[in-house]
């Protein structure tokens, strides 16, 4: 029996004793592939069940750029059990509500629901999977909400197209270059047969890991599980997806003009993937240089220096190597430069000084408080077990990450400064206001 | 990451899930279930609500404690009757300033030892000021409550608002104004609370404008902090693990002495009329290819006893994917990627209002559609199976409500501020059940627009000003207006 996509697991890891008693948490492999994760906890009777496909922006190819964020939407169009507007409707009925996201690695479904209505979940879910009917109809239609929700999040926000353009200047040859949400010429231009194509390659219950946490009885849960997806056939393996990004060689630089009050600039250094154990040491750099109004970055640039009104550094986990990425929200007529040069000095601060040992523990506890907090709901923890399986290949690391981050030394921190945080390693992106065109 | 619902995006900052923005204050909720589903696994049906444990400081501040576990961390409020609607004239956004610059520095501590004494230990503290309220609120590691108590009340017992702090806040609020003028869907929002509060105190912008912040001066801050904070107006609310005993010694320890501040909370107008019934405001901004679409008319105040009828109507009109609004303008037409409407219900008043988006070429058809269907709701209320849908779909989600300590924390201000009964969560889904379709008919007829609502349109004027012929009065604006 093959697991889903061959993955090393991140090195093994102590659980945190007061995370271990909240994750007595059942796992199962049915003889299709899919694999399932159960966590009861009677607090509340609700029930949150996750399902994590493996798939995203990454597995794209330029033409049908989107398709995996447009195949989502076209998941809750109509199955052979429950038709057009059904899934929905039988949801909200029985106390439940439902979302998904797309990003660039994976496809992840949720619902909240009344813990009595977890059958009929299960029933709703499971159709799905099994026998989606995509309809030209639907298609055509659900294309439209799509392409306003790329002009509401691209075409008319200015962080979007900032975002867009960054991506293509990061990448030159990796599916991360361009926006899950797609181009808009591809988005037009998907058709019926190319989301068949990818539903029975992409949906197929070997390429899923099921999640349910709540208010459940693991057993019979396991066994209504094994009822309803049990007959699902496997699908074919996906075509693995190649990394053929070269080396950076040097600075990239665009310029947006669009008309906007301000200037602003984003910048993206290329970083390791979410496995290399570095991410951890960033994740350190990244509280010590923006977490609270005492970090680095706030306390230099906004309160101190003045040269932005805003600044943030996300550093986001992904499958292959991903994107350190620096925003400053800047005052009208203010130079971009300036507050350019103030971000590079601090991190030139950092590589060469490196973090002191409060800063350190600083930033451990403030990890551990929102690892805590994160794990607050149902929704919350079916999430982190199956975003920290999709990333690092297993669930645990949800037990494990406070003392993971617990061993990060002031060395290793810099020491991936220096590493990563390099002029030739990065990318910017300025926006100049323009004068609006009447 | 691109996600299937949510109205707005945000910046870059991908956070690692899909980013919902409620509408502002919207309440949601629901109950029961029908058909297939066989109670497989549930062990648990009530609803558990924490005892709350009441004592008084020595400074006269009510503070309410509830013990909750498992995880080791405390969420507390303190909730105060100083939001911006009693910002004076010419001062508007004066409480939401000081709000900020609460954490900019006290007696003992300047700005960066606090940040340092909250921060280091894995602590937040946010503040956060509404039409009502002004809330300081601190998430800690349990093993950190008092000390984290300690620095909420220095706080808004002696903060010494710097004058460089001051002059520094003024020019970020001025920045983050000009800023605000590149979002199109804040403006908007901003655009529709004008239109329809006008002069009332909720129809200014809570953090006032350009023209008010530019005004703002050290004595104004502190004037603010001696005339509208104190425990008498005040209420702490503390969720967690933490015994409700050592959360009212140390609420004594950090709160002695607290004087100032009015000694009732202050008392806000009903709405008379909506400033602009029946007008279309466009607000210009030359560069969009899509429309930003508001509506709205009068609500109801928070207590209402139409609350349960207009919540469960409001679903089934606007609320989650089935409803009549989303069905007919998404799903049909392909018009939007979002839609809803919502009551928006503050202490002395409320609003009932609608938002969505489309194409700079489909503005007027949304328009009518979107009338359209409220129409036939305050014409000819619901089915009784929608009814039934809607109030089984909030009586099943209203548990995620009392999921986290913050959610809880929350449920209790609002339950003391506005009156609700202790027993407000508990009883919240037999209240749900108990409405009937007379009642949803009866509350249909007052809010669906029973007067011509008031239209805020934020896109291409020259594009969309033609579409809009026979709606109500036309007033184009440019977007600066709004700054």
């Amino acid at each position: 029996m093959r697991k889903a996509p061959s993955k090393t697991s991140a090195p093994a890891r102590a659980a945190d004793p007061s995370l271990q008693s909240l994750f007595d948490v059942h796992e199962a492999t049915l003889p299709n592939g899919l694999q399932v994760r159960l966590l009861a906890n009677h607090l509340a009777p609700v029930v949150s069940l996750y399902t994590f496909f493996n798939v995203g922006s990454r597995n794209e190819r330029p033409g049908i750029t989107g398709i995996s964020h447009l195949f989502e939407h076209m998941m809750f169009n109509g199955a052979k059990k429950y038709g057009p507007k059904m899934f929905d409707k039988t949801l909200e009925s029985n106390g439940g509500s439902s979302n998904a996201y797309t990003s660039h690695d994976m496809t992840v479904y949720y619902d909240d629901f009344s813990s009595d209505a977890l059958e009929t979940v299960l029933d709703l879910e499971s159709d799905r999977m099994r026998s989606l009917r995509i309809s030209q109809e639907m298609l055509t239609s659900e294309r439209e909400v799509v392409k306003e929700e790329r002009r509401v999040r691209m075409d008319n926000d200015i962080g979007g197209m900032m975002d867009e353009e960054l991506g293509s200047l990061v990448y030159k040859a990796h599916a991360y270059r361009w926006p899950v949400i797609g181009w808009m010429a591809d988005i037009e231009a998907i058709t019926r047969e190319d989301c068949q194509n990818f539903f029975r390659t992409y949906y197929a219950p070997n390429n899923a890991i099921l999640y349910i946490a709540g208010d459940i009885d693991p057993k019979k849960t396991l066994a209504l599980v094994r009822r309803y997806y049990g007959d699902i056939p496997r699908g074919p393996a996906p075509q693995p997806v190649i990394n053929a990004e070269p080396e950076q060689r040097g600075e990239r630089r665009s310029t947006v003009r669009h008309p906007a009050q301000s200037p602003a600039v984003v910048i993206g250094y290329k970083g390791p993937s979410a496995r290399d154990e570095d991410t951890l040491a960033l994740d350190v750099a990244q509280y010590v240089l923006t977490k609270g109004e005492g970090s680095r970055l706030t306390r230099s640039l906004l309160y101190e220096q003045k040269v932005v009104v805003g600044v943030g550094l996300d550093w986001s986990w992904r499958i292959d190597p991903g994107t350190i990425l620096f925003f400053l929200e800047l005052m009208p007529d203010s130079d971009p430069q300036k507050a350019e040069a103030a971000l590079y000095a601090e991190l030139e601060k950092l590589a060469r000084d490196g973090i002191t040992e409060r800063e350190l523990q600083k930033a451990l506890n403030n990890l551990r408080s929102d690892h805590l907090r994160e794990l607050g709901t149902n929704n919350g923890r079916a999430h982190a077990m199956g975003n920290y399986e999709a990333l690092l290949g297993d669930w645990r690391h949800v037990l494990s990450l406070p003392s993971a981050y617990a061993s990060i030394t002031r060395e290793q921190v810099q020491a991936a400064v220096k590493k990563y945080l390099l002029p030739e390693r990065r990318s910017v992106v300025t926006l100049l206001p323009a004068p609006s065109e009447a | 990451m691109a996600s299937r619902k949510s109205r707005t995006s945000k910046k870059s900052a991908a956070p690692r899930r899909a980013v919902k923005k409620a509408p502002a204050r919207a309440a949601k909720k629901k109950s029961s279930s029908r058909k297939t589903a066989a109670a497989v696994a549930s062990t648990s049906r009530e609803l558990v609500f924490p005892t709350l444990h009441e004592v008084t400081t020595s400074s006269g501040l009510k503070v309410i404690a509830a013990e909750r576990g498992p995880l080791p961390l405390v969420s507390m409020r303190l909730v105060i009757r100083a939001g911006s609607s009693t910002d004076p004239a010419g001062k508007h956004g004066i409480a939401d300033f000081a709000g900020q610059l609460l954490r900019r520095g006290t007696r003992r501590l300047n700005a960066q030892a606090i940040d340092e004494a909250v921060e280091f230990v894995g602590a937040s503290l946010g503040v956060g000021v509404g039409e009502d309220t002004l809330s300081v609120a601190i998430t800690t590691p349990a093993e950190h409550f008092a000390q984290m108590l300690g620095v909420m009340g220095q706080l808004v017992r002696e903060p010494t608002f710097p004058e460089s702090e001051v002059a520094d806040a003024r020019e970020r609020t001025l920045a983050q104004f000009a800023n605000d003028l590149d979002e199109p869907s804040v403006i908007a929002d901003r655009a529709l609370v004008r239109a329809l509060w006008g002069k009332h105190p909720y129809g200014h912008n809570v953090s006032g404008s350009v023209k008010t912040v530019s005004t703002f001066t050290r004595e104004d801050v502190v004037r603010f902090h001696e005339e509208r904070l104190g425990p008498k107006v005040a209420m702490l609310v503390v969720v967690g693990s933490v015994d409700p005993a050592r959360v009212a010694a140390a609420a004594e320890e950090a709160f002695a002495g607290w004087t100032g501040g009015p000694d009732k909370a202050p008392v806000i107008p009903p709405l008379e009329k909506v400033a602009k019934a029946g007008r279309v405001i466009v607000v210009d901004k030359p560069d969009q290819t899509q429309s930003q679409v508001r509506m709205g008319g009068p609500g109801y105040r928070t207590g209402h006893e139409d609350y349960f009828p207009a919540a469960v109507m409001n679903t089934a009109l606007g609320g989650g994917f089935t409803s009549r609004l989303m069905n007919e303008v998404r799903v049909n037409r392909g018009l939007t990627y979002g839609i809803g409407c919502w009551f928006d219900a503050m202490h002395a008043a409320g609003i009932f209002a609608l938002s969505t988006f489309t194409k700079t070429e489909s503005t007027r058809e949304i328009i009518d559609v979107s009338l359209g269907e409220i129409a036939k709701v305050r014409e000819a209320g619901l089915k009784p199976a929608e009814l039934r849908d809607a109030q089984a779909y909030m009586g099943g989600l209203y548990p995620l409500r009392t999921e986290t300590n913050e959610s809880i924390a929350s449920a209790i201000s609002d339950i003391r501020l506005n009156g609700l009964g202790d027993d407000w969560v508990l009883r919240f889904r037999d209240r749900l059940k108990a409405v009937t379709p007379r009642q949803v008919a009866a509350v249909a007829k007052k809010y669906c627009f029973a007067e011509p609502p008031t239209i805020v349109v934020l896109g291409n004027a020259a594009a969309v000003k033609k579409q809009l012929k026979g709606l109500g009065p036309i007033t184009v604006v440019p977007a600066s207006e709004y700054e």
